[in-house]
C-alpha cells in the first residue's frame, strides 16, 4: 500500500497543463459532418406535420434522422432496475419538454447544419403545460405524461415510494410539539466546463466508434445498442476523458443520434451542443418540494416525521424513480427518527427531464433535514449541536429503510464542526461517541429501532 | 492571412470574421484552446495576443492580422514544462484540465506584467475564468507558488 | 447563407470607414466584436456586408482645447484610469480580457437584453455631459449621447467627447456577481459649476439622463432576467443617493 497518503502526480496532469489532453471535441477523424438538432420550441405540443425534404436538399447536408430512422425508439435506460421505457430518442408524436430534440441533421459544417434545421417544416399544436408539482393532482392539471402526473411503476404498480416504521400514530400523539417545514431547493445546472458531445465514426467493418463524454461509458454503451437493435460487440466506445459531468453527462442520448446519423450519411458525424443548449436542454438536477413535519419532545428527541416528496422529473422518467428511492433511504439524513411515515412522488412536468448532480436523491433531502433539525432546535428552545449529536446515527441504529449503521461518523463529525467553529459543547456532549446506544441515550422509543449490526 | 501561433507562421484562409478560436483549432489544428461558451464568457477560449490574454471565441480574424499568437503549447512541453505548468501539475490546479490551458495563459501573462502579484490582483487577473472541478483553491495556490518562483 | 458569404469591408483610415458605412443599410459594424462576432459565427446574425473598424484609426483618448476626445475603437480597458465616473463604469465592462477587447463605440451603441445588461459606459458618458460624432443617413453630426441613444439607431459612432473641466463625480452600482459583473443598476453623478447631471444603467434597454430632482420620473421599469422591476424602483433612490455620497465625499 504505497500509494496510500502518498502525494502522487496526476496521471493526466502533464497533459492538461501541456494542452494534450484529448477531449471528444478534439478527435480529428477525416471526412467529418457537423450536427445540428432541430428542437422543440414549445413546452408540450402534438406534432401535426414533420417534413425533411428541403432541409435534406440544401447543398452541404448528408443526412437527416428523426424518429423514423430509430429501430427502437422508446428504451427505458434502468430497464435492469424494473423501470419501463417511456421516452423517445426523437420526438414523435408529440413534444413534452422545450428544448426536445426532434430531429438531427449532419453537414459539412455547422453553419449549414443550422440553416438546415431552420428549413424542417414543422406544425405543432400547443397543448397546455404542468409546471408546478404542487399541481399536478389537481382535477384540470394538464396531462404532462401518458402515465399520467406521476410515476406508477414501483413495486406492486405503486405509484409512491413510501416507507412506514414503527407507529407514527403513537408518536404524534406522545410528542410535545408538532415541528413543520417546507423545503423547496432549485433545479441546478451542472455546468460542465466542457457540453455535451458525441462522435460517431462508421467503419468499414460495419462496426461503430463512438467518441463520448459520457460518465458512464458502459451504460451509454448498452443504451446505444438498445436503441440500434445491435449486439454490443459491433460498438466501440472511446471515453473516459470527460471535461466534468457532476451527474449530467450519465443520461446522454448524443452517442445514439449522432450514430444514425453517422450510418445514415456513411461519414463520421460529430454534435456539439452549445453552451445554451447546455444550459437550455440538458438534464439537471432535478427541483423538490418536501414537506416534514417532526413529533418532537421538550428535552430535544425527534419521536417521529411525516414527510411527502414531490420531485420534479421533468417529462420523463429517465433515472427519478431511483433517484426518489434513494432519498426516502436517507430521508431521515444524519439522524436516527424511529416512527416514520414518508410519501415519495416522481411526478412528470413539462420541464427538461432531471437527473443526478452529486449526490442524486440525497443532497435534497439531507439539506432538508438540516434546515428543519435547525428549526426544530429553535421552537424547543435546545442548543442545535446538543439536539443533533441526542438523535445523531450511531452504531446499531437503523435507517428508514431498515439496515443497521456499523459506523456512522456523525457524533464525530459533529463535535467537530462544534470545535472549529468555537461552540463550546457542555461536558456529556463533548464526550459522546458513535458507540451503541445505552443510558439516557436510548430512551424507550428508541429501543425497538435498535438492529443487528451484521457486517 | 498569414498567422503567427507559437512562432510558427502559418497561412490561413478563413474568414476575416471567423473566430481565431475556429480558425486555431480546424484550420490550423492546434486543439488546446475550447468551446467552452463561444460567447466569451468561460475563458477557455483565451490565448494570448502579442502577450496579452484574449478571448479567441470574440476575435474576428482580421483583429490579428500580424500578431504573434501564444497558446497554451508555446509554454513549454511535456519534456519540459514551463513554470506556470509545472507550478499547476505540482499543486494539483487541474482536475478534468478543461479549463486549464485558459486559466495558464493568463497566469503566464499576469506575471509577466506583474512578477510580484498579490492575491488580489490574481484574483482580478483570473476573475473572467470559471473552472467547475477544483473550487479554484488549488488553482489559486498553483498561481501563487508560480508568481513566487518569479519573484 | 454563412460566414463566408458575408462580405468584409476593413477601412484604414475614418474617411474610408464613413464611406463604407454609407446609411448604414444592411452593413454590419464589427469593432471589438465581443458583442457580434457570437453573433455572427452562431448565425444569429447573417448581414450581407460588415464592415471591421479595427483598422480605420478611430482608437486613441485625447485631450485638447479643453475637450476630452475618445475614439469609438478605443478599448474600454484604456478607460480604468479615466475621469471619474468614466473609470468606474469601465471597471464593470466584462472582465480583464474581455474588456481589452470591447471598445467604447461598441459599448455606447449596445443595448440591454432581457437577459443580458450591456451598456455600462453610457450612463457616465451622459452624466459628463458628452456628445456622440457619428456618420450614416444625412451625413455627420453631433448630439448629445442621450439624445443619441434615444434614437440614433443604426449610424457609425466615430468618437464620443466631453468638456475637459473640474467636476465632482459619483458612482454607485449594483450587479450580480459572474465572470463578468452583470449590473442590474448603476448611477452615475456628476457635478460642474453647480449643475448636477444623473444618468442610470438598468432602467432601460440603453442608460437615461434622469430628472435630479424627480429620479423615478418618466421611468418603465420592467421585470427581467436579473431584477423585478419592484426591486429596481426600491434600489433606484438608494443609489441615487450613494452616487450623490459619492460625490460630495470625492474630488
Amino acid at each position: 500500500m504505497k500509494a496510500v497518503g502518498a502525494r502522487l502526480p496526476r496521471y493526466d496532469g502533464v497533459a492538461h497543463v501541456t494542452g494534450r489532453t484529448q477531449f471528444v471535441d478534439d478527435v480529428r477523424v477525416p471526412n467529418m459532418l457537423w450536427a445540428k438538432a432541430l428542437r422543440s420550441p414549445l413546452h408540450h405540443a402534438g406534432i401535426a406535420k414533420l417534413d425533411t425534404k428541403k432541409a435534406a436538399a440544401i447543398k452541404g447536408v448528408h443526412a437527416i434522422v428523426t424518429w423514423q430512422d430509430v429501430p427502437r425508439l422508446v428504451y427505458g435506460h434502468l430497464e435492469a432496475l424494473g423501470i419501463p421505457g417511456d421516452e423517445p430518442l426523437l420526438a414523435k408524436d408529440e413534444v413534452r419538454y422545450k428544448g426536445q430534440p426532434i430531429a438531427l441533421v449532419a453537414a459539412e459544417d455547422e453553419e449549414t447544419a443550422q440553416l438546415a434545421t431552420e428549413a424542417i417544416e414543422i406544425d405543432l399544436d400547443e397543448r397546455p403545460a404542468l409546471f408546478d408539482v404542487r399541481k399536478a393532482a389537481d382535477p384540470d392539471a394538464p396531462q404532462a405524461h401518458h402515465w399520467g402526473n406521476w410515476y406508477p411503476h414501483f413495486e406492486a404498480e405503486m405509484d409512491v415510494r413510501q416507507i412506514r416504521k414503527g407507529d407514527i400514530d403513537r408518536a404524534f400523539d406522545e410528542a410535545d410539539a408538532i415541528v413543520a417545514g417546507v423545503y423547496r431547493p432549485a433545479a441546478i445546472e451542472q455546468v460542465p466546463m466542457e457540453t455535451q458531445i458525441a462522435l460517431a465514426v462508421p467503419e468499414p467493418s460495419g462496426r461503430l466508434t463512438i467518441y463520448s463524454c459520457t460518465q458512464a461509458l458502459y451504460f451509454s454503451m448498452g443504451v446505444v445498442a438498445a436503441h440500434l437493435e445491435w449486439p454490443l460487440n459491433k460498438l466501440k466506445f472511446v471515453g473516459g476523458t470527460v471535461g466534468g459531468g457532476f451527474g449530467g453527462k450519465v443520461d446522454t442520448a448524443a452517442e445514439t443520434v449522432s450514430a444514425l446519423a453517422a450510418l445514415k450519411a456513411g461519414r463520421p458525424v460529430k454534435w456539439r451542443w452549445t453552451r445554451e443548449e447546455e444550459f437550455l436542454c440538458s438534464s439537471t438536477r432535478a427541483p423538490w418540494h418536501m414537506e416534514i413535519a417532526d413529533a418532537v419532545t421538550k428535552d430535544g428527541w425527534i419521536l417521529g416525521r411525516k414527510m411527502l416528496t414531490l420531485h420534479d422529473a421533468g417529462a420523463y422518467a429517465r433515472f427519478s424513480p431511483y433517484g426518489v428511492t434513494k432519498h426516502s433511504f436517507h430521508h431521515t439524513g444524519a439522524y436516527t427518527i424511529p416512527n416514520l411515515h414518508f410519501d415519495g412522488y416522481v411526478v412528470f412536468t413539462n420541464r427538461v427531464p432531471t437527473t443526478a448532480m452529486r449526490g442524486f436523491g440525497v443532497t435534497s433531502v439531507s439539506f432538508a433535514t438540516e434546515m428543519h433539525v435547525s428549526r426544530v432546535a429553535e421552537v424547543l428552545g435546545v442548543d442545535p449541536f446538543e439536539l443533533r449529536l441526542k438523535n445523531a446515527n450511531r452504531i446499531g441504529d437503523t435507517s428508514p429503510n431498515g439496515i443497521a449503521y456499523t459506523d456512522p461518523s456523525t457524533v464525530p463529525t459533529i463535535q467537530s464542526i462544534a470545535g472549529a467553529i468555537g461552540h463550546e459543547l457542555p461536558g456529556g456532549y463533548g464526550a459522546m461517541t458513535r458507540d451503541a446506544r445505552e443510558g439516557d441515550l436510548l430512551p424507550e422509543h428508541l429501543v425497538a429501532q435498535v438492529g443487528e449490526v451484521t457486517h | 492571412m498569414k498567422l503567427t501561433v507559437n512562432g510558427i507562421d502559418h497561412e490561413v484562409e478563413s474568414h476575416a470574421l471567423r473566430p481565431l478560436l475556429h480558425v486555431l483549432r480546424e484550420e490550423v489544428g492546434i486543439t488546446s484552446p475550447k468551446a467552452g461558451c463561444q460567447q466569451g464568457g468561460c475563458g477557455t477560449c483565451t490565448v494570448l495576443v502579442d502577450g496579452e490574454p484574449r478571448r479567441s471565441c470574440l476575435l474576428p480574424l482580421a483583429a490579428v492580422d500580424g500578431a504573434a499568437i501564444t497558446t497554451v503549447e508555446g509554454l513549454g512541453t511535456p519534456e519540459q514544462l514551463g513554470p506556470v505548468q509545472a507550478a499547476f501539475h505540482e499543486h494539483y490546479g487541474s482536475q478534468c484540465g478543461y479549463c486549464t490551458p485558459g486559466f495558464l495563459l493568463a497566469t503566464h501573462a499576469l506575471i509577466g506584467r506583474s512578477p510580484k502579484a498579490g492575491r488580489s490582483e490574481i484574483e482580478e487577473a483570473l476573475a473572467g475564468h470559471v473552472c467547475r472541478c477544483t473550487g479554484y483553491v488549488k488553482i489559486v495556490e498553483a498561481v501563487e507558488a508560480a508568481v513566487g518562483g518569479a519573484s | 447563407m454563412g460566414l463566408n458569404d458575408v462580405s468584409v469591408l476593413i477601412p484604414s483610415s475614418a474617411a474610408e470607414a464613413v464611406e463604407a458605412f454609407g446609411d448604414g443599410k444592411d452593413v454590419t459594424v464589427v469593432a471589438g466584436g465581443t458583442i457580434v462576432v457570437p453573433e455572427l459565427a452562431s448565425g444569429r446574425l447573417r448581414p450581407k456586408s460588415a464592415l471591421y473598424l479595427g483598422r480605420a484609426g478611430l482608437s486613441g483618448i485625447s485631450r485638447k482645447d479643453g475637450t476630452v476626445t475618445i475614439g469609438a475603437a478605443t478599448p474600454v480597458s484604456d478607460l480604468v484610469d479615466a475621469d471619474p465616473p468614466l473609470a468606474q463604469a469601465a471597471t464593470h465592462v466584462g472582465d480583464l480580457e474581455v474588456r481589452a477587447q470591447a471598445t467604447v463605440g461598441g459599448n455606447v451603441c449596445s443595448a440591454s437584453t432581457d437577459d443580458t445588461p450591456r451598456g455600462d459606459l453610457q450612463a457616465a458618458l451622459i452624466a459628463l455631459g458628452a456628445s456622440v460624432r457619428s456618420a450614416g443617413k444625412g451625413g455627420e453630426r453631433s448630439e448629445p449621447l442621450e439624445t443619441f441613444l434615444a434614437e440614433g439607431a443604426g449610424r457609425l459612432v466615430l468618437d464620443v467627447s466631453y468638456d475637459d473641466a473640474p467636476r465632482a463625480a459619483g458612482y454607485a452600482a449594483v450587479w450580480r456577481p459572474h465572470t463578468h459583473h452583470y449590473t442590474i443598476l448603476a448611477v452615475a453623478a456628476a457635478k460642474r459649476d453647480g449643475e448636477l447631471r444623473l444618468a442610470a444603467t438598468g432602467v432601460a434597454p440603453r442608460a437615461v439622463l434622469l430628472d435630479a430632482d424627480d429620479p423615478l420620473a418618466g421611468l418603465e421599469l420592467r421585470d427581467d432576467a436579473l431584477a423585478s422591476a419592484w426591486y429596481r424602483t426600491q434600489l433606484l433612490p438608494r443609489l441615487v443617493e450613494r452616487a450623490l455620497t459619492d460625490l460630495e465625499g470625492g474630488s
